[in-house]
């Protein structure tokens, strides 16, 4: 029931989230922010059990304070991935997170952003754009055919906003509002709370 | 080589052992199967055997009681309940009923669905009631203890968080639980909904229990942060005696609570069928 997209562009990674938490067919709460951020450069975008997604998400977020602690060093997002990976492959013969994740990171030694696909039985890929829940099943075909190397910022959101109108239009489930956010050079930045409503003709109306 | 590890790593034991109460009562000691549901799994395996010592010829009897018993074990989803509560500017109001049933037979009319956690908390009550007793009371026991330890009122963000860890550690042992934390702390009004499957989440208003949809539809259509105390009090009464109409595993008293600065009160317990007929004569005699 979760959505959540995600791709690379030029020196930046942006990201988005619907903010619906709920319990069976009940909304229990409609601001609910699923993209968790590790430290100022990353990202992990959570979907699936509540109870999981946030157990697993402060364990990894935690674990990655120590060793910056510890070693007075950020760690790469590849690192935190591969970490990431491990704490769910380990997990998954005994006690299973059932949580899919999205992590983004941008990386000031490479100067480039990084998005990985995290899956609750241990896989991990590192991808140019992707998605989880049902949000992947419509699209995944709309940036195989728009998304290219480089995108500027403001071709990014506009890609992003397309991919959140199709989810809206066509997911029976009532997601209207998602949440943006990016990462570039200088950290994690709320893009927008944006509220989409397909019947007003493609109009999307916008809430900071 | 280094290696990542764990908050709870060996250099770090002792010292987090010294505040970590909580954790000889987190780490649940039962012996289950490191499979994915344990609990389902050992009832399924402790009826496939009764079944095998019994006669043969009764095996639809042996499906039924079999049907009966996994009914009873994966009793899940909050019946028989409706409870509320919503934060505003002057502070929490909780609304709870007090029915208890059991199938289709009304085991009680008088149940207390609100446990006081301390002074200024209370942890309401849903889903399996013995479950819910004894996790609330026992998040009492550890918010004393903190506030003897640390010298200070324990958060409800703290308390909430406490609960969720020890219910995310039985995730999959088939409790039911499904409570709200209310209270006013430092940081003003709070409210915490708290889940057997390990969600915890933040808002200004929650209901749950079977009767929730039909409080949701009273309580989002009145609710404002800015409202009075009467009229927060009387949208709490009239959204559970709503609920208490429509769903018929809700009912009895319609209990209200209220909690700010200087603790919690409470405020009225009216009987769920009178007040509906009571609001009805109010409505006729404005118009």
């Amino acid at each position: 029931m979760d959505s959540l997209v995600g791709f690379v562009g030029k020196n930046y990674v942006i990201m988005a989230g619907d903010t619906n938490a709920g319990r069976s067919i009940m909304r229990l709460k409609d601001d609910f922010d699923k993209l968790v951020p590790i430290d100022s450069h990353k990202i992990l975008a959570k979907s699936g059990e509540i109870g999981d997604g946030n157990q697993f998400c402060n364990l990894i977020i935690r674990n990655v304070s120590l060793y910056r602690i510890r070693n007075e060093t950020e760690l790469t997002t590849k690192s935190v991935a591969h970490y990431t990976r491990r704490q769910l492959a380990t997990a998954i013969r005994k006690n299973p997170y059932s949580v899919n994740l999205l992590l983004g990171g941008y990386d000031k030694k490479d100067q480039k952003g990084s998005l990985y696909y995290l899956d609750y039985l241990g896989s991990s890929k590192k991808i140019n754009y992707g998605a989880q829940g049902y949000a992947a099943l419509f699209v995944g075909s709309i940036l195989d055919r728009f998304w290219k190397e480089d995108l500027d910022f403001e071709d990014g959101l506009e890609l992003m906003k397309k991919c959140l109108r199709e989810v809206e239009k066509r997911l029976i489930i009532g997601t209207r509002c998602f949440l943006i956010k990016m990462i570039n050079s200088d950290g994690i930045s709320v893009v927008e709370k944006v509220m989409i409503n397909s019947e007003k003709k493609n109009e999307i109306e916008e809430e900071n | 080589m280094f290696t990542l590890g764990s908050v709870l790593d060996n250099d770090f034991k002792s010292t987090i052992e010294d505040f970590s109460f909580e954790t000889e009562f987190s780490t649940n000691q039962l012996m289950l199967p490191n499979i994915e549901k344990p609990f389902e799994f050992a009832q399924s395996i402790i009826g496939l055997e009764k079944d095998l010592q019994e006669n043969e010829n009764q095996l639809m009897f042996h499906q039924q009681k079999k049907e009966e018993r996994k009914e009873r074990a994966l009793i899940k989803g909050y019946k028989g309940t409706t409870t509320l509560a919503f934060i505003y500017e002057k502070g929490t109001v909780v609304a709870v009923d007090s029915r208890a049933t059991s199938g289709q037979y009304i085991a009680s009319q008088s149940v207390q669905k609100v446990v006081p956690v301390n002074e200024y908390m209370l942890g309401t009550l849903a889903g399996g009631a013995a479950d819910c007793q004894f996790f609330l009371a026992h998040l009492g026991r550890i918010c004393n203890l903190y506030e003897l330890r640390n010298n200070e009122k324990i958060s409800v963000a703290a308390a909430s968080k406490l609960l969720n860890n020890i219910l995310y550690s039985y995730r999959n042992y088939g409790l039911s639980v499904g409570s709200m934390i209310c209270g006013y702390d430092t940081r003003g009004p709070q409210l915490y909904y708290i889940d057997s499957d390990g969600s915890r989440l933040k808002n200004s208003l929650f209901s749950v229990g079977s009767g929730s949809p039909f409080a949701y539809g009273v309580l989002d259509a009145g609710y404002r942060w800015d409202l009075s105390k009467e009229e927060a009090l009387d949208l709490g009464r009239r959204a559970i005696c709503a609920a208490t109409f429509k769903d018929s595993y809700s009912g009895g008293t319609v209990k209200v609570y209220h909690i700010d600065e200087n603790g919690w009160v409470k405020i009225s317990d009216d009987d769920a069928s009178e007040l509906w007929y009571r609001y009805e004569e109010k409505e006729k005699k404005k118009k």
